[in-house]
């Protein structure tokens, strides 16, 4: 009853265009901010979510940079190793042993004849990215199940196979043919095994074998010598992280140059969130000095009024409690429109992007929403602070 | 409630009052809820002053006020609000409705300010008895003063009060009117055992005075 009085006396329509105006502005704000922390999350999300993960983004092969000082000593110390476990940046390492025997391996058919020396390597199975079951291997394998770079295949359909007249091979053909695989031991007598390649990685360029073969024909084949090893992959949640590019320079590690390029992704992104940041952040700050000129207007508009409320015994705590009802609920239903606008576009982007493979959240991120509770807050602390200041001003 | 005055001498009146003799000016005064105090005085000698000094409503004054005991200044805008909704009433002299409100709302705003001392009923009644209805929902701005003065006696009325202050409260009455008023004005002291202080010009007999001051 107090309140619908109190309506009639205080008029906060004063300034109908200034509000609008407010109104807008901190809408537009508002969109501006709560999107920007939106396409962060939708980025994290694209870089670290698991639908997403990409098969060579988040895996670096590290090894030494070969130049006139390393030239073959490219071995990785215990003190390198150790020290790359201990990155925070960098989730697991995964050492690369190579064999300690010769090999070469040959085609059985003469269509398709070839025969090369080769070296083999293995790596723990969670840092492969070939998914098939006949990736295992002992003593009673019919066959050795290899998985060789894409880019083999790629050098010898596009280049091999047009220079020299042969046929091009689809990724299925091969993995169907038998190769001869010749290991030979210290004392250079030879033992043949049939090999067949598996699958193909993008993520190590190395012809890789089951880490059961490897230690087996290690021991069959190879000297004693056990060594560190020359290139270890490791996993890491960001490979744009510059702390990553940065630990490598300082310890005279190399990487693959294509796979940190997501840094420069990153870069646009951060350089486009923070425009959108920025620049809601300062619309923000005017929408906020414009609604609280429209308080002071308000309550400077009827300034008579308030006075004789007061002399008439209404409470300064009656009088804010009013007029933050009177102010206050816009602001809720500006962040409700922005919030609701931001899920619409989420939802456009989730199917705008989902025909491509990409996939985002269909729903908007709770940081938006926690965000979104913030601003909220710093509205109410600012409004009640406005209407504390202008009411006390009255007295 | 209890207003104390310690020797308190409007600035703007200083020279003029301090020249000559007066039972309020520079002198200790205490009114509270067992007196009904008339102060008579001829006009500019202060009277509203002394109303609106009483009320908190001035400062320019030497000497000290205190409420209950306790110095004015001391006293902060929710525990003023909270005096005011509660124990201390007025009628002003100009009365201070609101125009754009209807001569009902201009009442129940008072009602309802504080924790509600009457019905809303209660308007009606008191109303019916100051012949006022038939202009309850006009908007004030639109009445007589006489009108007007009733609505601002009804509206000092609704509320709680311990002590009430009255600045010429029947100026904009008739003889007949005036003793209806000051009967009501009576009745309702006498039921909330409170006090008053009334300003006018002129002797009278309204009310069963306890004490008669000249400013």
């Amino acid at each position: 009853m107090l309140f619908t009085l109190l309506k009639k006396i205080i008029k906060t329509s004063a300034g109908k265009t200034k509000f609008i105006m407010a109104f807008v502005g901190l809408s537009v704000a508002l969109v501006l901010i709560l999107l920007a922390i939106q396409i962060q999350a939708n980025y994290n999300q694209l870089l670290h979510g698991k639908s997403n993960t990409d098969s060579t983004a988040n895996f670096l092969v590290i090894n030494k940079e070969v130049n006139n000082n390393t030239v073959n000593a490219t071995i990785l110390s215990n003190e390198v190793l150790a020290k790359l476990k201990e990155q925070p940046f960098i989730e697991a390492v995964g050492n690369i042993s190579g064999g300690r025997f010769k090999a070469s391996i040959e085609s059985l058919i003469s269509s398709f004849p070839f025969y090369t020396d080769i070296a083999f390597e293995s790596v723990q199975n969670e840092f492969i990215d070939v998914n098939t079951k006949d990736w295992n291997w002992n003593e009673e394998s019919n066959f050795i199940p290899m998985i060789i770079p894409n880019m083999f295949l790629d050098i010898y359909n596009f280049q091999f196979s047009i220079s020299q007249g042969y046929p091009q091979i689809t990724p299925d053909a091969l993995k169907m043919m038998n190769f001869k695989v010749n290991l030979y031991n210290t004392n250079g007598q030879v033992q043949s095994y049939i090999g067949r390649i598996v699958g193909f990685s993008d993520r190590i360029s190395s012809v890789l074998v089951p880490q059961s073969f490897m230690n087996w024909a290690n021991e069959k084949f190879g000297n004693n010598k056990t060594t560190n090893p020359g290139r270890v992959v490791i996993r890491t949640k960001d490979p744009g992280n510059p702390a990553l590019v940065q630990f490598l320079k300082d310890n005279g590690l190399t990487t693959d140059a294509d796979k940190t390029r997501f840094s420069k992704y990153r870069q646009i992104v951060n350089v486009i969130t923070n425009v959108s940041w920025v620049t809601g952040a300062v619309m923000l700050l005017f929408a906020l000095l414009v609604f609280t000129l429209f308080i002071q207007l308000t309550i400077a508009s009827c300034k008579n009024e308030i006075q004789l409320l007061i002399t008439l015994g209404a409470s300064p705590k009656q009088l804010q409690s009013f007029l933050m009802k009177q102010f206050f609920p816009p602001n809720i239903f500006i962040v409700l429109i922005a919030l609701i606008l931001i899920a619409v576009v989420q939802f456009a982007l989730f199917a705008l992007l989902k025909a491509q493979n990409i996939f985002v959240s269909k729903f908007i991120s709770y940081y938006t929403i926690i965000a979104a509770v913030i601003v909220l807050l710093l509205l109410w602390w600012v409004n009640k602070a406005a209407i504390k200041k202008y009411i006390k001003g009255k007295e | 409630m209890q207003i104390t005055l310690n020797n308190i001498v409007p600035t703007p009146l200083k020279d003029t009052l301090l020249k000559r003799k007066s039972d309020v000016w520079n002198t200790t005064q205490n009114f509270s809820s067992n007196d009904w105090i008339k102060i008579k005085a001829p006009s500019g000698t202060g009277k509203t002053t002394l109303i609106h000094i009483l009320y908190k409503l001035r400062f320019d004054f030497d000497g000290s006020l205190l409420w209950n005991n306790i110095s004015t200044n001391q006293i902060n805008e929710t525990a003023l609000a909270t005096i005011r909704q509660e124990k201390l009433s007025i009628i002003f002299q100009d009365l201070k409705l609101f125009p754009n409100l209807t001569a009902r709302e201009n009442i129940e705003l008072k009602r309802v300010l504080p924790k509600p001392y009457y019905d809303a009923s209660a308007i009606d009644l008191m109303a019916e008895k100051l012949g006022v209805t038939h202009i309850l929902h006009q908007r004030t701005g639109l009445c007589s003063y006489g009108e007007q003065q009733r609505i601002a006696i009804i509206r000092a009325l609704i509320q709680p009060f311990e002590l009430l202050l009255m600045d010429e409260p029947f100026s904009h009455l008739d003889k007949e009117n005036t003793s209806i008023a000051a009967t009501l004005i009576a009745e309702e002291c006498i039921r909330r055992n409170a006090g008053f202080v009334l300003t006018d010009l002129d002797d009278d007999n309204h009310f069963n005075y306890s004490k008669q001051l000249s400013l």
